[in-house]
């Protein structure tokens, strides 16, 4: 007997078996827990989060997803925004994130820029000036996106650029509507669908950008504590072999320990696809299930000072070259021809800091880069970092000029490609935002088997939360 | 128990779940959904508390019932003398 992966080293039960301590699985594990729930929660990776983790480099701590956590709920949206209702279910104290609000943000294509703060009545006046022949379209455009019942799980999922481009507003504003939007949540192409994009702008414009202080363990490490506090079983370093199933149920999980957990439910957070593949069943191809692609490369620099001393006072700045928004997987190791830049320092109003940091994110190929063997794959990563934090430099006022005292003052550069998106989510093509096919109900074929987070189709960290949260409630909780 | 009682049971978990709401002047006969800012999922967390913290079973068809701080008081009542008696 030399096949150890069929002889269960131990088998143990559990009421709900979440796979995956992504935001999505936390949120739910703490959910259930909160009610008495038996979980156990296993992460394939050495850290929670998923994609919203960190890494260390030199003594440094690096936040890998979190540009901005969008939904602030600003003066203007008040209480309707989601990141309060998330803090709510989890009874996580809003103030204990200690927000730092954006300053202001901007999209800039070509020459035309909007620039956006946490007042959307600011964004309103940028439209307007900007594109003073569009104001009555975008209007109508505001009121069609009110009406349309984005926030349902049967939402349909029309095309965004579509509706958009149908709207009558500028084709450039088009473009620059979709940048931001695609960037924080799209797993399609050059377009998003209509309900997330209704989500998104809303999270975005309506409410706002923020982050807190500590960056994203202000939520990992709370979220950790009542995992701990609950007596959640949470399980590091502990990838799942398959999923055994019988008719319409789904049994047990079989570990890459070789150890079996039985469960009367359980939760799958690494996609539509990669669930699939655990099932080990004969394929029945689901031709509507479509393979995410869209990943990215993100280049990080760190420098001595506060980004204001170079009179950089922007949080996040969305480019493209040109009038044409391209938003998917390029032909070749990066795309250069948009990105998002992210300066965490200026959240808050902090004028000075010991150290900074600077992030540019572009579009990358998975393929690529998982193709490249060292050291090609190092050398290709450092000569794509230089260009990468040079480039941007365009799109931050007078960064050319400023580019050598930037040098001068830098003493460290980092850079993730899509492979280290594939290590810290097992999304298959380390695609960002997951398969273009969504479950927003999280229901499968199997009876008590859910989805959760990515494929669900809600987005962002405050949407994967949300998520896992509406499948412990009405899945499970709900149905007691 | 008695109705008062109940009601503050009820006020005291809605003060758990949403502790940023103004509770001092709720009003018994106005539904609680009017005057406070609660969705569908703190209406589940009601339910979910009666149940961890006192043993009181609300079915999915019945959360209406809830709806006001007087509906509660009635629909509850005999419920938690049930679970007194039991």
């Amino acid at each position: 007997m030399s096949d150890s992966k069929t002889i269960p080293s131990s088998v143990s039960s559990t009421e709900v078996l979440i796979i995956g301590a992504g935001l999505a699985g936390l949120a739910a594990a703490v959910r259930l827990a909160m009610f008495g729930k038996k979980v156990v929660l296993l992460e394939k990776h050495y850290v929670v989060g998923g994609l919203n983790s960190f890494y260390a480099r030199k003594g440094r701590k690096f936040d890998v997803g979190l540009h901005a956590l969008t939904n602030y709920p600003s003066p203007s949206s008040g209480k309707s925004s989601p990141l309060l209702k998330l803090c709510r279910q989890l009874r996580l104290p809003i103030e204990d994130l200690k927000l730092l609000p954006q300053s202001s943000s901007r999209i800039t294509f070509g020459t035309s820029s909007l620039c956006f703060t946490n007042d959307f009545e600011y964004f309103l006046s940028q439209v307007e000036e900007n594109f003073p022949k569009s104001v009555d379209s975008f209007n109508q455009l505001l009121g069609k996106m009110e009406a349309f019942p984005a926030y349902s799980v049967d939402a349909e999922e029309i095309s965004a650029r579509a509706v958009l481009s149908d709207s009558g507003i500028d084709p450039l504003l088009v473009e620059m509507l979709l940048c931001p939007t695609c960037y924080y949540g799209s797993a399609r192409p050059n377009d998003i669908d209509f309900p997330t994009f209704i989500m998104l702008f809303d999270a975005i414009f309506k409410q706002g950008l923020s982050r807190p202080e500590l960056g994203i363990r202000a939520i990992l490490d709370p979220l950790n504590q009542k995992l701990k506090e609950l007596g959640v079983d949470r399980r590091m370093n502990c990838g799942v072999t398959s999923i055994t199933t019988k008719n319409d149920q789904a049994t047990e999980v079989l570990l890459e320990t070789g150890e079996v957990i039985e469960a009367e439910k359980i939760i799958s957070t690494c996609g539509i696809r990669e669930t699939e593949k655990l099932l080990n069943l004969p394929a029945i191809e689901d031709e509507n299930v479509r393979i995410g692609k869209f990943s990215i490369i993100e280049s990080i620099r760190v420098f001595d000072g506060h980004p204001r001393d170079f009179g950089w006072d922007e949080t996040v700045i969305f480019f493209n070259k040109s009038d044409k928004f391209t938003y998917n997987c390029p032909e070749t190791l990066v795309d250069l021809e948009s990105g998002v830049i992210c300066i965490p320092d200026n959240y808050g109003n902090q004028t000075s800091g010991k150290e900074s940091k600077m992030r540019v994110t572009h579009p990358a190929n998975f393929s690529k880069w998982s193709d490249l063997l060292e050291p090609e794959y190092k050398e290709k990563k450092k000569k794509w970092e230089q260009t990468i934090l040079e480039q941007a430099m365009h799109f931050l006022p007078n960064g050319q000029k400023l580019l050598p005292q930037l040098i001068a003052k830098t003493h460290l550069t980092d850079t993730f490609t899509p492979k280290t998106i594939k290590r810290f989510t097992s999304h298959i093509n380390g695609a960002l935002y997951g398969s273009p096919t969504k479950r927003r109900d999280g229901s499968t074929r199997f009876k008590n088997l859910y989805l959760a987070g990515t494929d669900q189709g809600y987005v962002g960290i405050v949407g994967a939360m949300l998520g896992g949260i509406a499948v412990a409630n009405n899945q499970i909780l709900r149905s007691q | 128990m008695d109705k008062q009682k109940v009601k503050q049971i009820v006020l005291d978990i809605i003060a758990e779940i949403a502790p940023d709401e103004d509770l001092s002047d709720v009003k018994s006969d106005i539904r609680l959904r009017d005057q406070l800012d609660l969705d569908s999922m703190d209406f589940l967390d009601i339910v979910m508390e009666l149940r961890k913290q006192h043993g009181i079973d609300v079915p999915e068809a019945e959360y209406r019932q809830l709806e006001s701080l007087d509906s509660c008081a009635n629909y509850l009542l005999p419920k938690f003398e049930a679970s007194a008696t039991a």
